[in-house]
């Protein structure tokens, strides 16, 4: 088991290796520099050749490469050119908000997604399943960005329940200090939550209903019910234990689809969250801050595929008997 | 809305609907077609999808305006949905209904290629990596699992902010060669037991190089994992491209995609909200059609995992 971690965390380690470096070469093989006059902004070239130096973009990039190694094994992401400020700081701002967003959406996701995937498997192809399985299918289809637009113009503007933005209230809330503060930020926190979550809770209930309906099947469930045990006991106890199993797959494949949706949700609904920062940072062809982001979202994804993989050992003594297969 | 663009939208229904009962005449003759009718939603997802696709080969009928024409910016800015302008007009005055058919093309074109791109991509490589096995097979894996790691948004939002104007057929590539992961996976699993069977032995034996076995003996055989990858992988392709083109760097404008649509009309959302609104809605429409033929094929190919 714990050679089998280490050799996981390894390849997990590669691979975000890998992702910083093609980060790397990809944006600076694009045309332009962050810091060309374009058709609105001119820009005194003595200016543009002295900021280019400081960089050190001067350099040919391999040199410019191993630089960047050498400054990420101290720790070390480098200066942001638009935020005047070492990428660290600009990314650790935007964690808090991102990942209260995406913790909030997987709570929406997973009791939802739960109880109509339970509920969907108990009543297998009949009318309740089959209507409930086509409104899931149609919310597994929709736009992550549009339905946040659509609950926006809904609660947000035509009924006033929600507000149309933000984390916070400027004003009245510039830091969460009190209990009504941190009621403020639920209550900016409602909408983009729902949006994320009810899309991921449609996948979910899916998973869900497939998973307990292979339990259902099996001899153990048939022994309970023999035993007398009350229906509800028998689903709720019995069977439902190991339907969770799949669920742990979807923990560590949650963080990339919250991760995507994030970037798009975090636009629609000005959420001061990572997503808009790379959204921005790409924009201002801000080089370190879109390497540091893309190896903040990969070392994410990376790291749930192994968080996974560890908890269902952990989960189910089959798999931990053999050792881990993968 | 002339007469005419009324009858041809009939028409269009009427030949999706033909196209419906005809798949499921076809389809109630052979077991496996029975298996993907018994799915809830599969043949209204048939009729969806041929109405789609209908309206988008027969766009110039059924749209009474140029999708990118201003009819008149002073006076038509943002009316809502007549009888004149059937799903209203966005705040450049141009007609809706006409920029939603003509984005049918778009999206559903953007989608089919891309999803034609990843598919062949994966194939080739999946085949390759379990056919070869050993070194070959290794390097190609773990260059997937550096694929699978980013956030695909992420790397297309690089690629396309940073070239600026790609021309479509770039973000057509670009879509298909990051979308390829998962399906090679899929079949370099299918092949690596397909390849251990006796009619590859047999093939080989009687002298066919392993191009020849590959693509005429083992990706046939498992043609059902790469089908049903490629119906559902469609529906990704359209809700990506439509965040692309809604973050504003997707198609370019005035071409009207579903995605740029809902960029055009999201900053008057609560004075319009039907320019926003439709193309959304064909979005999820076309999106959950394609989702349910992929879940019903899956059903009719592989009865292994039905009811999933």
């Amino acid at each position: 088991m714990t050679a089998w971690l280490v050799r996981r965390l390894a390849a997990a380690i590669a691979i975000v290796f890998a992702v910083v470096t093609i980060t790397f070469v990809l944006i600076h093989l694009a045309p332009g520099t962050p810091f060309g006059a374009d058709e609105q902004h001119q820009q005194d070239p003595e200016v543009i050749a002295r900021l280019v130096r400081q960089f050190g973009l001067d350099q040919p990039l391999p040199v410019q490469y191993v630089l960047y190694l050498r400054n990420l094994l101290r720790g070390e992401l480098g200066q942001s050119f638009s935020q005047h400020r070492p990428v660290a700081d600009a990314i650790a701002d935007t964690i808090p908000p991102t990942l209260t967003l995406a913790g909030a959406a997987l709570v929406v996701d997973f009791a939802i997604g739960l109880a109509l995937g339970v509920y969907q498997a108990v009543r297998a192809r009949r009318f309740g399943d089959v209507v409930l399985g086509n409104v899931a299918l149609f919310f597994h289809s929709l736009p992550t960005f549009w339905l946040g637009l659509v609950l926006l113009l809904v609660f947000g503007q035509w009924l006033h329940v929600f507000p149309v933005g933000g984390m916070r209230d400027p004003v009245l809330c510039p830091s969460v200090t009190s209990a009504r503060c941190l009621g403020d930020v639920l209550w900016h926190l409602a909408l983009p939550a729902l949006t994320l979550g009810l899309v991921g809770a449609a996948g979910t209930a899916r998973y869900q209903r497939a998973a307990m309906l292979e339990v259902v099947g099996q001899d153990y469930v048939r022994t309970a019910r023999a035993k007398g045990l009350r229906e509800r006991r028998v689903l709720l106890v019995h069977a439902l234990r190991n339907a969770l199993l799949p669920f742990i797959t979807l923990i560590g494949l949650a963080f990339p689809f919250l991760l995507t949706g994030a970037v798009l949700v975090e636009t629609v609904f000005a959420w001061p969250g990572m997503g808009r920062l790379s959204v921005g940072a790409i924009f201002q062809r801000d080089y370190p801050l879109v390497t540091g982001a893309a190896l903040v979202a990969s070392g994410v994804v990376v790291l749930g595929s192994v968080l996974a993989d560890v908890l269902y050992a952990v989960a189910d003594p089959r798999i931990r008997a053999s050792g881990g297969s993968t | 809305m002339t007469v005419w663009t009324w009858l041809a939208l009939a028409g269009a229904v009427a030949l999706a609907l033909v196209a419906a009962a005809e798949l499921r005449r076809h389809a109630a003759a052979r077991a496996a077609g029975r298996r993907f009718l018994r799915h809830p939603t599969a043949s209204l997802g048939v009729f969806i999808l041929a109405f789609f696709v209908t309206l988008a080969l027969a766009a110039p009928l059924v749209a009474p305006y140029d999708p990118a024409r201003q009819l008149d910016p002073v006076h038509l800015q943002n009316q809502p949905p007549s009888l004149r302008f059937l799903l209203g007009t966005d705040v450049y005055s141009r007609d809706v209904w006409s920029r939603l058919v003509y984005g049918a093309r778009l999206s559903l074109g953007i989608g089919t290629m891309a999803m034609l791109v990843a598919v062949t991509v994966g194939a080739g490589v999946g085949a390759v990596a379990g056919y070869f096995r050993h070194w070959l097979d290794a390097v190609l894996m773990r260059g997937v699992d550096v694929g699978l790691a980013v956030p695909r948004i992420f790397v297309l939002l690089m690629a396309v902010a940073l070239w600026e104007r790609l021309p479509l057929v770039a973000l057509v590539l670009l879509i298909g060669f990051t979308g390829w992961f998962v399906t090679s996976r899929l079949v370099r699993a299918e092949v690596l037991s397909l390849r251990e069977r006796e009619f590859v032995a047999a093939a080989r034996a009687v002298g066919a190089g392993p191009t020849r076995v590959i693509f005429r003996h083992v990706l046939p055989n498992a043609a059902a994992p790469i089908i049903v990858s490629a119906a559902l992988g469609i529906g990704n392709v359209i809700l990506l491209e439509a965040g692309l083109s809604f973050l504003g760097i997707g198609v370019p404008s005035p071409l009207p995609s579903w995605g740029s649509m809902i960029h055009d009309g999201w900053q008057w959302i609560v004075a319009a909200p039907w320019t926003s609104g439709f193309p959304g809605l064909a979005i999820a429409f076309v999106v959950m059609a394609l989702n349910a033929v992929g879940d019903g094929l899956r059903d009719a190919l592989d009865p292994r995992k039905e009811g999933t």
